[in-house]
């Protein structure tokens, strides 16, 4: 009887909280209300406009009165010589990215964590931060200032000390190195800020009893510092992985000329070309889904897989 | 104390997120209003409102209330929304715009071939202006038949008015007359001549600095450029064309009776091995693949090449008046156009872009889009934007106009040729100084000589549905295989490999039996 009696004021209860929960906290629903919206009006309505990568679709039409075709863009997209090629630079940059860019931030953030001068550390913060706010346009003028063949500054440099020009430029094999750098550059001093923040909030007397039994500053990076950080790398890298089919469009588009195409071209660039410049805009959605559903698998079985070492996964 | 204090941050919260809500939910509404307003049309006295989109050439455009817009709209009586696209992203932008379906009541289409557009007008996306167009005396008569003609769908009729130009003038070599007068040289004549130029121009400090700093050609090799030209942009697919005879991607094989794709024609492997030479000897920049049209045009402007393709009229407006802030001794005659190379020279289409009206304009309003048209092209009103408003920018000089192209530069009155322009060839006018009529009167013995060499795209307005379907990646790979070859990275025997490919892809065959078909038909054969 008291069981049952239980049962029945939990499930009442349930909804009495959530009821209450709302009233509670209706300010905070509020607050929240504009970003809610935001992603409704503007990432989810707009998801609507996938349906064109089923149809040939036709501005004129309209998504109602355009053709329903199946799956034909996806199988254009595989049988496309060139497919083969567009994954592998893909896949090549966003590894390189992944092997060489994602751990940079980390190394610079313990790093700067050691730094016992707070004025020196916050100089060093704000130098590697610039980059971040300069945008692409403006960091491909750079490069081609710096690096070009003929007028470059570095190869004037070379050139009168006698040493032969190189060409980063338009080489294929430098290619897809030269970019990640660039984006290293750009992007790692920005990188190391969700790190340190996460290395301020570890207790400080973790430092002190480490030294007491006589640990170094190696010693106490790597059994104090890092495992403090290791949930946030973690998410760090599911979500880094998640965007493993984007490899930024508008660095690799600004970089891209006729001698790297074969390296250089990857999904983001061909979905501009087929999509904007050809308007075939039924086909260039069917290669961007293609894209978005790697993506997601990738975050997906990634969480699984941390979740099942037992950490923490992104949600 | 506290408690009112707290209470205060909580209404505070809720006003900010009430007005967050509303700004985000306003933004979103706010699009749809702004194109409803266009739409509207009133009575046939009222003055006729018009979205338009066009490109600009300025890097500010007009604004709207610009004198000599609304000067304009007066003459038309009309109320013009113009919306201005940046020459650079033009094509972009036009995509962008037929795919939302909210299309401006008159907008430029820059390629009326291009897949986008070809196939909105097959589904009825357009307005067919040919029944209306004899109706309007400037648009049948000021128009040249050339442009009505090459700007003709696959169906033989008109969707849009062209934007007439002139068919002498088409952009080709222009050469530093004062450097060839330095180093002794003559105008070149053939391509083995303008080699020879190009290596003096190198080797021998043309600008007499004592070093050696400059290079010949500025060519560049752009992606945005693909199929223009035959692949290679304006300035080197200059040279190829000269090479082969025509400005056109077909040649006609009168043997075979067909017409012959452009790529697969010895002709091109020859130029191919010509640019190479000429690349490896410094006569175009070494950064070619690097640059952009607006950089290529910098090493002219800034005394470090001695050759453009472009066409004359630039003269001024990007050329001369810059290069003689560098090179004071520069004169607006050094600015040398050569009449032709190998007894070539490419005429133009007759137009540059059309005007097109969407369907979902009703009958009585696209009329009067004509009717404004027709107006514009009256000549008291078309005077407006070339000579601007009296007193402001120009005077009365013996009955004469004399207009300061400074402030009319500044009002972007040349813009508006964007819109409506007459032909009206520059070179037939008298310049500002004496300097200038000197040059306007080259230029127009020059375009009389060309006019004895030019030789017209024969297939223009000529359509094939496999090509619209495989050139574009077709016309990119030969872009890059051509770019490498140049650049020394790919041996010339790359390109043979490649034109035998092409010659076995059923795609290029049913391609170039499809055009000689078209091509057959326009011809009466």
């Amino acid at each position: 009887m008291s069981t049952v009696k239980g049962k029945q004021t939990s499930t009442k209860k349930k909804g009495l909280n959530l009821l209450s929960a709302l009233r509670r906290d209706r300010s905070l629903y509020v607050l929240a209300l504009p970003g809610i919206l935001f992603f409704l009006i503007f990432k989810y309505i707009p998801m609507w406009g996938i349906i064109i990568a089923f149809q040939d679709y036709s501005p004129f039409r309209g998504i109602q009165g355009s053709e329903w075709v199946g799956l034909q863009h996806f199988t254009a997209l595989f049988d496309n010589p060139d497919f083969a090629l567009l994954f592998r630079n893909t896949l090549a940059i966003s590894l390189l990215n992944l092997i060489l860019f994602f751990p940079f931030p980390i190394l610079i953030s313990l790093g700067l964590n050691e730094l016992r001068s707070v004025a020196y550390k916050r100089l060093i913060q704000t130098i590697i931060y610039m980059p971040h706010f300069l945008s692409w346009v403006i960091i491909a003028g750079l490069t081609l200032l710096l690096f070009a063949k003929g007028t470059g500054l570095i190869n004037e440099l070379f050139a009168l000390w006698g040493w032969p020009r190189v060409d980063i430029l338009t080489n294929p094999d430098s290619f897809w190195i030269m970019v990640t750098l660039q984006a290293m550059w750009k992007e790692a001093g920005w990188g190391t800020i969700v790190f340190l923040a996460a290395m301020a909030s570890v207790d400080t007397q973790l430092y002190e009893a480490a030294r007491m039994d006589g640990a170094g500053r190696l010693r106490q990076i790597w059994h104090i510092t890092l495992p403090a950080i290791r949930s946030v790398i973690i998410v760090l890298l599911i979500l880094r992985l998640g965007d493993i089919m984007e490899v930024g469009f508008e660095q690799i588009f600004l970089m891209y000329n006729g001698a790297v195409s074969e390296v250089a071209e990857v999904f983001d660039t061909y979905v501009y070309r087929t999509g904007i410049e050809q308007g075939d805009f039924s086909y260039s959605t069917a290669v961007g889904l293609f894209k978005s559903v790697i993506g997601l698998v990738l975050v997906v079985v990634a969480n699984r897989v941390v979740k099942r070492l037992g950490q923490e996964g992104v949600y | 104390m506290q408690k009112v204090g707290k209470r205060n941050t909580r209404n505070l919260a809720w006003i900010i997120s009430v007005v967050m809500v509303m700004s985000v939910v306003l933004s979103a509404c706010g699009n749809k209003e702004e194109g409803q307003v266009s739409g509207s049309s009133g009575n046939a006295d009222d003055p006729l409102e018009v979205s338009i989109m066009t490109i600009t050439p300025s890097a500010v455009p007009a604004a709207d209330d610009n004198v000599i817009k609304r000067a304009i709209e007066e003459a038309t009586n009309s109320k013009m929304n113009i919306q201005w696209v940046s020459n650079n992203i033009y094509g972009d932008k036009l995509n962008l715009t037929l795919a939302s379906g909210d299309i401006p009541d008159l907008i430029m289409i820059n390629d009326p071939f291009g897949s986008t557009f070809t196939k909105m007008v097959k589904q009825g996306a357009f307005w067919d202006i040919t029944p209306y167009i004899k109706d309007y005396p400037n648009l049948s008569g000021g128009i040249p038949d050339i442009a009505w003609d090459t700007t003709k769908a696959a169906d033989g009729n008109n969707y849009g008015i062209p934007r007439p130009r002139p068919v002498t003038g088409d952009s080709f070599f222009i050469i530093r007359k004062d450097w060839l007068d330095r180093l002794n040289l003559q105008v070149p004549e053939t391509t083995d001549e303008l080699f020879k130029v190009m290596e003096a121009f190198v080797e021998q400090d043309p600008d007499g600095n004592g070093t050696k700093d400059t290079t010949a050609l500025a060519a560049y090799i752009s992606p945005d450029d693909l199929g223009w030209g035959g692949n290679l942009g304006p300035v080197l697919g200059a040279i190829e064309s000269s090479f082969i005879g025509t400005n056109s991607s077909w040649k006609w094989d009168g043997s075979q009776e067909k017409l012959v794709y452009r790529e697969l024609l010895p002709e091109v492997k020859e130029s191919l091995q010509y640019l190479t030479k000429a690349y490896s000897k410094g006569m175009m920049p070494e950064d070619l693949l690097s640059l952009k049209l607006t950089q290529a045009r910098e090493l002219f402007k800034r005394n470090q090449a001695g050759i453009i393709v472009d066409k004359t009229g630039t003269m001024r407006k990007i050329y001369a008046d810059d290069l003689k802030k560098v090179d004071p001794s520069f004169k607006y005659t050094d600015f040398y156009p050569l009449t032709n190379l190998n007894g070539y020279n490419p005429k133009g289409s007759g137009y540059n872009g059309i005007l097109a009206i969407p369907a979902s304009v009703p009958e009585e309003k696209m009329k009067r889009i004509l009717q404004l048209v027709d107006t514009w092209m009256n000549p008291e009103v078309f005077e407006i934007q070339q000579f601007g408003i009296e007193g402001t920018h120009y005077e009365v000089v013996d009955g004469k106009k004399v207009a300061s192209s400074e402030k009319l530069t500044a009002d972007n009155a040349s813009d508006f040729n964007h819109i409506v322009n007459v032909i009206d060839l520059p070179w037939n006018t008298t310049g500002e100084t004496d300097e200038e009529t000197q040059a306007n009167e080259l230029f127009k013995k020059v375009e009389a000589e060309r006019d004895k060499t030019s030789v017209a795209d024969l297939a223009a307005g000529l359509q094939s549905e496999t090509g619209q379907k495989v050139l574009p990646e077709l016309n990119k790979k030969i872009q890059d295989l051509k770019a490498k070859i140049i650049l020394g990275r790919e041996p010339i025997e790359a390109w043979d490999a490649f034109v035998e490919t092409l010659r076995n892809d059923p795609n290029v065959q049913a391609m170039s039996d499809e055009m000689t078909e078209a091509y057959k038909k326009r011809n009466g054969q």
